[in-house]
């Protein structure tokens, strides 16, 4: 009883000083990524997804004095189309999201690094193609910098610039015979508002 | 010194996400095909290649079916399945109401039409159903005069046994014809088999497809 009596003093009292030391972040921008699939019938094939615009929402947690875990989630829409003898096709749209656990820590007062690793999916808006048995998820690594400047007194403006790698592939092409994954790097960067510490 | 301390950190984790980018995707084969275009004897010792695809800018393809038996349903169906076939959306077709606008036209019965420039896929498939595709081309043209007109003929009554199934795989084959498989398969495992038995594509019939529509076609599609 007394023990229970102790949590429920000390709990609320844990999460106001968590939420006081945890930074929150939101921003909006572009990602451009490499091929999806590099193919050859006949003549070289690639299909690719556009530039992206690029929702990203965060949050960081101090675990010492200088380096901060957290979490990042982005969502990404655009068309992706095949590209072959300088014509293309468009293929539809496809969407992704993104969940990167990570750490950041100081490079200068204003600008911090970041690394990470988590998993990214695949929405593409019909079951048709490279994605005919539907989307795909993967493992990602990604690392960038953020720079933030103040401008309120508890909101920062935030300039971000992240680079992530994957391997990409999916049931209809392994159902096809495509051996391995193809190596995707994308970069992004964004431009948004963080509140909490630095 | 702190942005020295820092520095390396960066550079070990993207030169290590950036070192796993090395290998790419490697392509299947696509090796085993069947000759999909129709060799005709022009005279002695010589003769024509003729190969046919839908091009890019005439997608999606217009086809009207007659509306009877299930041959809407069995029409749907087959082009989900040659649609399905394709990677990176070289074909593409729609089930149109009005015949007049289609570019291939599916009718119940036997072949009513024939003569001189007509280039008749025949097939002589399973007892209960029979079918045909007939491509017009005047003479010394290239252009296909459309619409491609594709027989489905039961044998039977069509509430007999195996008349339905025949129906509706006897359709997709007819329309691998339609998109551009002028020959047939010597596999019997493979839907554009001369006397199929299958209902759905084989790995073969994709791979032969898909080359089919890399190649330059020798015919195109006339006006609509």
């Amino acid at each position: 009883m007394r023990a229970i009596l102790g949590l429920l003093f000390v709990l609320p009292a844990s999460a106001s000083l968590l939420q006081a030391q945890t930074d929150y972040y939101a921003g909006l921008g572009v990602t451009l990524g490499t091929a999806l699939v590099q193919d050859r019938i006949v003549e070289g094939i690639e299909v690719r997804q556009g530039l992206a615009p690029t929702l990203t929402l965060g949050a960081g947690l101090p675990i010492t004095p200088r380096y901060r875990a957290g979490l990042e989630a982005a969502l990404t829409s655009s068309g992706y189309h095949s590209k072959e003898n300088g014509g293309e096709t468009d293929l539809g749209t496809l969407r992704t999201g993104s969940i990167v656990l990570g750490l950041d820590g100081p490079i200068v007062s204003t600008v911090r690094w970041r690394a990470g690793v988590g998993l990214l999916t695949y929405w593409p808006s019909e079951e048709q193609g490279i994605f005919l048995r539907g989307g795909t998820t993967r493992f990602l690594a990604g690392a960038g910098v953020d720079y933030r400047r103040p401008i309120m007194s508890k909101w920062d403006l935030m300039a971000s610039l992240r680079y992530d790698f994957h391997r990409f592939t999916t049931g209809e092409l392994r159902a096809r015979g495509f051996g391995q994954n193809q190596g995707v790097q994308r970069i992004s960067a964004w431009l948004g508002l963080a509140r909490g510490t630095q | 010194m702190k942005l020295l301390r820092n520095v390396p950190i960066l550079l070990v984790l993207i030169a290590a996400t950036g070192g796993l980018s090395c290998a790419d995707i490697a392509s299947p084969t696509r090796s085993d095909l069947y000759e999909w275009r129709r060799i005709v004897p022009t005279g002695p010792g010589s003769a024509d290649t003729l190969s046919f695809h839908w091009p890019r800018s005439r997608l999606p393809v217009r086809i009207w079916a007659q509306d009877t038996l299930s041959m809407v349903a069995d029409v749907r169906s087959g082009i989900d399945r040659w649609e399905a076939a394709f990677l990176y959306g070289e074909f593409e077709a729609v089930v149109v109401s009005d015949s007049n606008t289609a570019d291939v036209v599916v009718r119940a019965g036997s072949a009513a039409k024939g003569g001189f420039s007509v280039v008749r896929l025949e097939s002589a498939l399973a007892p209960e159903c029979d079918g045909g595709t007939d491509f017009e081309l005047p003479a010394g043209s290239t252009q296909l005069t459309l619409p491609i007109r594709v027989f489905v003929n039961p044998r039977f009554d069509p509430a007999s046994p195996g008349v339905a199934e025949c129906m509706a795989l006897t359709t997709t084959h007819e329309l691998g014809h339609a998109i551009g498989i002028f020959a047939h398969s010597p596999n019997t495992t493979d839907i554009m088999f001369g006397d199929p038995t299958v209902s759905s594509l084989s790995n073969r019939d994709r791979a032969t497809a898909e080359v089919a529509y890399h190649i330059e076609p020798t015919l195109t599609p006339g006006p609509r």
